[in-house]
């Protein structure tokens, strides 16, 4: 609004001063006026809200309402009206020389690592990082950006940039092309909200095989090179690439997310999969090499099938039991192992298709329920706002209407992995992103 | 802004400053590890590209609220950003009635642009207050 010639004032919690300041800054604006009140703001009365406006801002000591009218009315001061490119510098290109034990404590003390001892990446290993690629080491993967994105800094990146946190992640050159398909997404690990989500990758196509991924025994467990360090390899991009992962600046996660360490990689199982591949659901070939990300809160334990005992086992009940208690807005991934896809063969689900269609129809909830639910007042109403479906409608309907938990069946997927040791199966709270061609990046 | 804000900016942990005294301490403390012989290596930096920061001048303000139209703008849907905002409209209502009060919900994520809203603040608008989040 101040780029429009309209004085404005940002109020947030003083919780938040910090990021505040951060992002008035790189939107170009870093003396903009910003108002504080006291922290939290949600579940007060209002008694309490008229008293936090007449008591002193926790940053100025000025009565806040009075501070407002002052704000709104104060000649701008000379670094208020500065326009102009501001030249800031880059950081250091290379360190060291140094130990390789010193170089492992200041990349982790920088903010750099996972705290788990890296890969120290040596002009060498990059390079030989670079021949699991044909594309230039300069060719820009993202340009960086002001004024785009979570935090209103987009960094950008190369291929080189991305080789280097591959070798720090300990992966092969070989593996170097699925990692490029997920730099290539934009958005990367350590997704910074307070909400503090997780994210899956699942891989599709013969390189699973050519990179000896495991879908079987273990296969969402530390028990393939891999899956180990290309899901590694995310946090980070993440924290380095797009200089994720700064608490209290692009991380607010309250609690934060177990995924985040390595962030569920799966390879499908397509053999012993009674269905298409979750990449040739999505339109793409057979022998296309895929790889689609996924985000969103948790993955679950899908606890066996509904009924104990019962015959059939109803895993499809079950799955749309589990999908009950998930947050709304984002959709469910269901990660199958052979023996429950066979089993909902057996159900007559001859297609995950067919399958997605009994979980959207069966999982329901009232409106009532769909407005009082996490993210519906501050995520899915404002998209109503926008005249978005299905939201708009909903929000139209009386409290006691019956409706759909998913907004769409296309939000509700499945892919088929695990050793067949028993019928079990797992299931993530998360939307399908983006699927990106591993192809592109051999 | 403190320091640790301002190497953020940069892309930079404060840690990077603590470089050299890392180094010292681990050759007092640590000779063993430290050994004369043991080879020293350069690493690439894994930082990506930082984008250019171009300044803006801040809209010019008038010397008084009266007769002015203000919005009040709930940009998060938060719990708490309504309350709050109506608050501050019946506090204007009291004690400054000349100044117009125009309450509005942002629609969109939070993240998101509203451009229709934008467009209405900048025609009846003298400014606007967005609140708050949590």
């Amino acid at each position: 609004m101040e780029k429009m010639g309209v004085p404005a004032i940002p109020m947030c919690t003083i919780a938040y001063k910090e990021l505040a300041d951060l992002t008035a800054a790189r939107d170009g604006m870093p003396h903009l006026r910003e108002i504080f009140t006291p922290h939290p703001v949600g579940g007060k009365t209002s008694a309490e809200l008229a008293a936090y406006l007449v008591d002193p801002d926790p940053v100025s000591g000025i009565q806040i309402m009075k501070e407002i009218v002052e704000d709104l009315t104060r000649p701008l001061s000379a670094d208020e009206m500065k326009s102009g490119t501001q030249s800031i510098q880059a950081g250091p290109a290379i360190y060291g020389p140094a130990t390789p034990d010193n170089l492992q404590e200041l990349f982790m003390t920088n903010g750099m690592t996972d705290y788990l001892p890296i890969v120290i990446p040596t002009e060498e290993k990059v390079e030989a990082m670079l021949k699991g690629t044909s594309h230039n080491p300069d060719e820009v993967l993202r340009t960086p950006l002001q004024g785009v994105g979570y935090t209103s800094a987009r960094w950008g990146y190369t291929v080189r940039q991305v080789a280097v946190n591959a070798v720090m992640a300990g992966c092969r050159p070989e593996y170097f092309p699925v990692v490029l398909a997920m730099a290539s997404v934009g958005s990367l690990g350590l997704f910074g909200s307070t909400t503090s989500s997780g994210s899956a990758i699942v891989i599709n196509g013969p390189i699973r095989d050519k990179l000896d991924m495991n879908y079987g025994l273990g296969a969402l467990s530390p028990f393939a090179h891999s899956n180990a360090t290309i899901g590694r390899s995310w946090t980070l991009m993440g924290k380095n690439l797009t200089n994720a992962g700064i608490l209290g600046d692009t991380y607010q996660g309250s609690q934060g997310n177990q995924l985040d360490y390595n962030n569920c990689v799966i390879a499908e199982d397509e053999k012993n999969s009674p269905w298409a591949p979750l990449h040739v659901q999505f339109g793409y070939k057979a022998k296309e090499n895929m790889l689609s990300l996924f985000g969103g809160p948790d993955i679950r334990q899908g606890a066996g099938a509904r009924g104990a005992g019962a015959e059939p086992a109803m895993f499809d009940q079950q799955i749309s039991y589990m999908c009950e208690s998930m947050v709304g807005g984002s959709g469910a991934l269901a990660i199958l192992d052979p023996l429950v896809a066979k089993r909902l063969v057996e159900q007559g689900y001859d297609s995950k298709e067919k399958l997605a269609e009994f979980v959207y129809k069966n999982t329901t909830r009232t409106v009532k329920d769909f407005k009082e639910s996490f993210l519906a007042p501050f995520h899915l109403y404002p998209l109503a706002l926008q005249a978005r479906e299905p939201y708009a409608s909903w929000y139209k309907l009386p409290d006691d209407t019956v409706i759909p938990f998913f907004p769409s069946a296309k939000q509700i997927n499945f892919v088929v992995c695990g050793g067949q040791a028993n019928a079990f199966f797992q299931i993530a709270n998360m939307n399908h992103v983006r699927s990106e061609s591993i192809d592109k990046w051999m | 802004m403190n320091r640790r804000a301002l190497l953020s900016l940069f892309g930079i942990g404060s840690g990077l400053l603590l470089e050299t005294r890392v180094t010292e301490a681990k050759n007092k403390n640590s000779v063993n590890r430290v050994a004369a012989s043991e080879p020293k290596v350069t690493a690439v930096s894994p930082k990506g590209t930082r984008p250019p920061i171009r300044l803006y001048a801040m809209a010019p303000r008038v010397n008084s609220l009266d007769g002015k139209t203000v919005y009040l703008v709930d940009a998060t849907h938060f719990d708490g950003s309504e309350t709050l905002l109506m608050q501050m409209q019946a506090w204007f209502q009291q004690n400054m009635p000349s100044v117009k009060t125009v309450f509005r919900k942002k629609a969109g994520a939070y993240a998101a642009d509203d451009p229709t809203l934008w467009a209405e603040i900048k025609t009846n608008a003298y400014a606007t207050v967005m609140a708050i989040g949590h």
